[in-house]
């Protein structure tokens, strides 16, 4: 789900980028730094929307570099347990499917897909109903529900099922 | 119902530290274990839902009785209570956090995009992949074109007692029935008879602005 949250960060500023644009370098030594990146805590830093205010500049001893601490908005997404999701299928193999949505991969695995969906291999991996009616292959959509998250260095993984109510594949005569 | 947001709550303590066990352990467990493990801290869980300042202390009870079997529930209505629990209190997003349907955040991603295509003369600006990745998850997935609407038809549900978080969830499932909702939103469940009629009205309002795909 995404968020609008607060954030604040010491950007330390070399004297070089000091003068009349200094806000402005600030500003955008902070978007190289920030956007884009992953915490754990608050997800994906997806864009920031503005600047709150930018503190007073602390010279570092020994250094010259200066640190400002700056509060900033920005637009995070962050997965949760329990999130109902839209991603769409990127690989099928036999011990489930991986699926992402914005920027987060979710893997689902064939524990949690309905037992009656085996798996068939063969050029188009996928995961069909013994009817055949159903079909869960690349670049499906799938609705899925988020049971677990684990966060890297730089991505968040989550674990998802569709073995719930109105999870599942998406038809587009239907799509929510 | 506190109690199974309790869980949830544990489980997203577990996600914080990096592992979380309940996405190794996929199999369901009664309800029973629950509610026998978290009798000694329901009161403290219920202080927790207002301020999230005796999450230490409860976290380091929770952990003393043994994770495992707490973070075994698989039981969908506990993980789904504590969505909208962990949306209000979840220590790990800051107290000012504001949730954003996904149509609202597609409104501001390309805001933003718009003026970054202007700046693209300089060629260090570049556009974060994460940036590009929601923004087209927001394009295809969000089904309402207009935000200020669809708060307009679900602001009402507030008086019968939903958050903004519940809210924020209800918009980004576009659900298509009331069954839909409560399957989603467990916590809303208890108030199923209140709540039904003048949810049913939003649902029927919101399927008038769905945008056609």
């Amino acid at each position: 789900m995404f968020f609008h949250i607060v954030l604040e960060r010491n950007m330390q500023l070399h004297p070089r980028f000091f003068g009349r644009n200094l806000r402005e370098n600030l500003v955008s030594k902070l978007m190289k730094d920030v956007e884009g990146t992953c915490s754990g805590r608050h997800g994906f830093v997806v864009a920031i929307t503005g600047i709150e205010s930018i503190g007073k500049g602390l010279i570092r001893d020994g250094t010259g570099f200066v640190t400002f601490p700056v509060k900033y908005q920005c637009v995070v997404f962050r997965p949760f347990k329990g999130e109902i999701l839209e991603a769409v299928v990127t690989l099928v193999n036999k011990m489930g499917f991986f699926a992402e949505a914005g920027p987060v991969q979710i893997f689902v695995s064939k524990h949690l897909i309905p037992d009656d969906m085996e798996f068939q291999a063969g050029d188009m991996p996928n995961y069909t109903t013994s009817d055949g009616s159903v079909k869960i292959q690349k670049e499906c959509e799938v609705r899925l529900k988020i049971i677990g998250t684990r966060v890297d260095a730089t991505e968040i993984f989550c674990v998802g099922t569709i073995k719930d109510d109105f999870l599942g594949v998406i038809n587009d005569p239907e799509a929510a | 119902m506190s109690e199974k947001g309790g869980k949830g709550f544990k489980s997203s303590l577990k996600s914080k530290s990096g592992k979380d066990d309940s996405s190794t352990k996929p199999k369901k467990t009664g309800k029973v274990h629950f509610d026998h493990n978290l009798g000694k801290s329901e009161s403290r869980f219920k202080v927790l839902q207002g301020s999230d300042d005796n999450f230490q202390g409860f976290s380091a009870s929770k952990e003393s009785k043994g994770g495992k079997g707490s973070n075994k529930a698989k039981k969908s209505s506990v993980s789904k209570d504590s969505q909208p629990l962990e949306l209000k209190t979840e220590k790990e997003l800051p107290e000012n956090a504001k949730c954003l349907m996904d149509c609202e955040a597609f409104q501001i991603l390309q805001g933003i995009k718009e003026q970054i295509t202007v700046l693209s003369e300089d060629p260090t600006i570049k556009i974060p992949v994460p940036f590009d990745r929601g923004l087209e998850y927001l394009k295809y997935g969000s089904c309402y074109m207009n935000p200020q609407s669809v708060r307009q038809i679900l602001d009402p549900l507030k008086k019968h007692g939903v958050s903004e978080g519940e809210m924020c969830v209800i918009a980004n499932v576009c659900p298509e029935s009331t069954d839909e909702v409560f399957a989603f939103v467990p916590s809303i469940k208890g108030r199923k008879d209140k709540i039904n009629q003048p949810l049913e009205e939003a649902l029927a309002k919101l399927s008038k602005i769905k945008k056609s795909t």
